[in-house]
């Protein structure tokens, strides 16, 4: 079982502006099963970006450790995908060139690495638009490829960072559906940041409220699946776990 | 006065024409003065002598030749500039350590422009080929160096974040992210090294030459001939335009303009 383990994370970092030593992330421990959902949920400031990027191996971890499949991570590396809010694709290279990027990395034949793009775009209904690039599609189709990118190059764990929080409410639901239909498909083990509690419950198994760089709380969320918003936005349970998850993120 | 306008808009508009045309009324003004008889004929001759001076110097096979000698000196000195330029710029663009090391001495350097370095090098490497060289690939260098730093360092963390967990290598990364995210800042710097780079040139054909279109309008000025004077400085502008909408241009058009790196 390829699990996530954080174990007493922390980080610190000096702000030259204040001029003192800033915590953003303590003593966090989670468990990331294989194949599990988990959202990490919290107001602006509270640390989930830093977190992440730690998993990420973007920057270093001032304590604590991080482990994957029971190794210690050691940068950024091709085992966690990541989709930015900002899309990162690349602008110089086609949308199959984008998806194709990590398979063509890890050294796999040309046809291969054609093979799997296209079928990866063909999850997300992108194959007619392979061969143009990136800043002739919308923002909702950007960001599709970029969550299509990161999977086609198989990681073990998907970290996203708000990846939906730059397109609009429509397409951003559209989104949502079919990220959790892509994820009962494959089950890959997704960590997914937000500060939008509705789409962190939408999504996840689990939730984990984090707050002031510290867990609050961890609620597990057995709603049915397939989830869609025409059946979940009248749904009661959704709306309790909501509520409770709304109360603790707004718990200062 | 709307009327020209609108004239003027119609006729424009044929694209054969839309380079030339602003150059017509130029070249009008010209021949009015030169008519006038305002100046001595000599002193200020028309287009009319200077299209004939170009019929000759063509046929006598002088200006094609000197042409190509300007010309072949620039691409080379060009060529060096930027096989040194660009692999500079980015070294120094990723590396705090280089840029800590070498930012200080090329804007030391930068400074001292191309025509101050020919007095020590003609010292050095007399009239020649070598002086030359070395003046045209100063010249390119240095914008092609700073302008590659800057668009180096303007590609986006998240590029490089996307890439590293993607699985690529650093070489790799500056090859498929740093290199075309920095272009519209090259093209800049290519554009403007060539720019720097074809007027050092002139004056270095003109200071050092034996051949070469700067070489040509200096050679004509003691001759006190200047219809050839006149027809250089056309040249030179011509050349120059051409090398920027036929060349330059279309890889603006075909790169970062289709990406969405730079707004049209």
């Amino acid at each position: 079982m390829k699990n996530l383990t954080l174990r007493h994370l922390s980080k610190t970092y000096f702000d030259p502006y204040a001029g003192a030593h800033v915590t953003a992330v303590q003593d966090v421990s989670l468990e990331v099963k294989q194949g599990e959902f988990v959202s990490i949920v919290g107001r602006s400031g509270c640390g989930k970006t830093t977190l992440l990027n730690m998993i990420a191996g973007f920057i270093p971890v001032t304590g604590g450790e991080i482990l994957l499949d029971g190794r210690a991570i050691d940068g950024p590396g091709p085992d966690r995908g990541v989709v930015f809010q900002s899309f990162a694709l690349f602008p110089w290279k086609t949308v199959l060139q984008n998806v194709a990027f990590g398979p063509r990395m890890r050294g796999l034949p040309d046809a291969e690495c054609e093979r799997i793009a296209r079928e990866y775009l063909a999850l997300v209904g992108l194959a007619e638009v392979a061969g143009r690039y990136p800043a002739e599609l919308s923002g909702g189709m950007q960001q599709r490829v970029g969550v299509v990118r990161a999977l086609a190059n198989d990681p073990d764990v998907l970290l996203m960072d708000e990846p939906f929080a730059s397109v609009d409410a429509q397409t951003r639901m559209t989104l949502q559906e079919e990220l959790t239909r892509i994820w009962l498909e494959r089950r890959p083990t997704i960590v997914f940041v937000t500060h939008d509690v509705e789409e962190a419950v939408f999504l996840a198994n689990r939730v984990v409220v984090l707050s002031k760089g510290r867990v609050l709380k961890e609620l597990d969320v057995p709603l049915a699946r397939p989830r869609t918003w025409d059946r979940l936005i009248e749904n009661t349970q959704f709306k309790a776990l909501s509520a409770e998850v709304l109360q603790r993120v707004r718990a200062e | 006065m709307r009327l020209i306008l609108i004239a003027w808009s119609r006729y424009v508009r044929s694209p054969a024409l839309r380079s030339f045309a602003p150059f017509i009324p130029l070249i009008l003004l010209w021949a009015i003065v030169a008519e006038s008889g305002m100046f001595p004929r000599a002193f200020f001759p028309g287009p009319a002598e200077v299209v004939n001076s170009f019929g000759s110097l063509v046929y006598k096979g002088i200006l094609p030749e000197y042409l190509e000698d300007s010309v072949v000196r620039l691409a080379l000195g060009a060529a060096a500039g930027l096989a040194l330029g660009i692999p500079l710029g980015v070294l120094v663009g990723l590396s705090s350590r280089a840029h800590a090391m070498l930012w200080p001495v090329l804007l030391f350097f930068q400074a001292i422009g191309d025509i101050a370095w020919l007095p020590i090098l003609l010292i050095w490497f007399g009239f020649g080929l070598t002086t030359v060289t070395f003046v045209i690939v100063y010249t390119v260098l240095f914008p092609v160096v700073l302008n590659t730093v800057l668009g180096v360092r303007s590609v986006p963390i998240v590029m490089h974040r996307a890439a590293q967990s993607l699985g690529a290598s650093r070489l790799r990364i500056v090859w498929e992210v740093v290199l075309p995210g920095a272009l519209p800042n090259i093209i800049t710097g290519v554009r403007n090294g060539l720019g720097y780079g074809w007027r050092a040139l002139i004056a270095a054909e003109m200071i050092v030459g034996t051949s070469g279109i700067g070489f040509l309008m200096f050679d004509a000025r003691r001759a006190g001939s200047v219809v050839e004077i006149l027809l250089g400085m056309i040249v030179l502008g011509l050349l120059w335009y051409v090398v920027d909408d036929w060349a330059l241009v279309p890889i603006e058009r075909a790169t970062v303009q289709r990406w969405g790196l730079v707004t049209r």
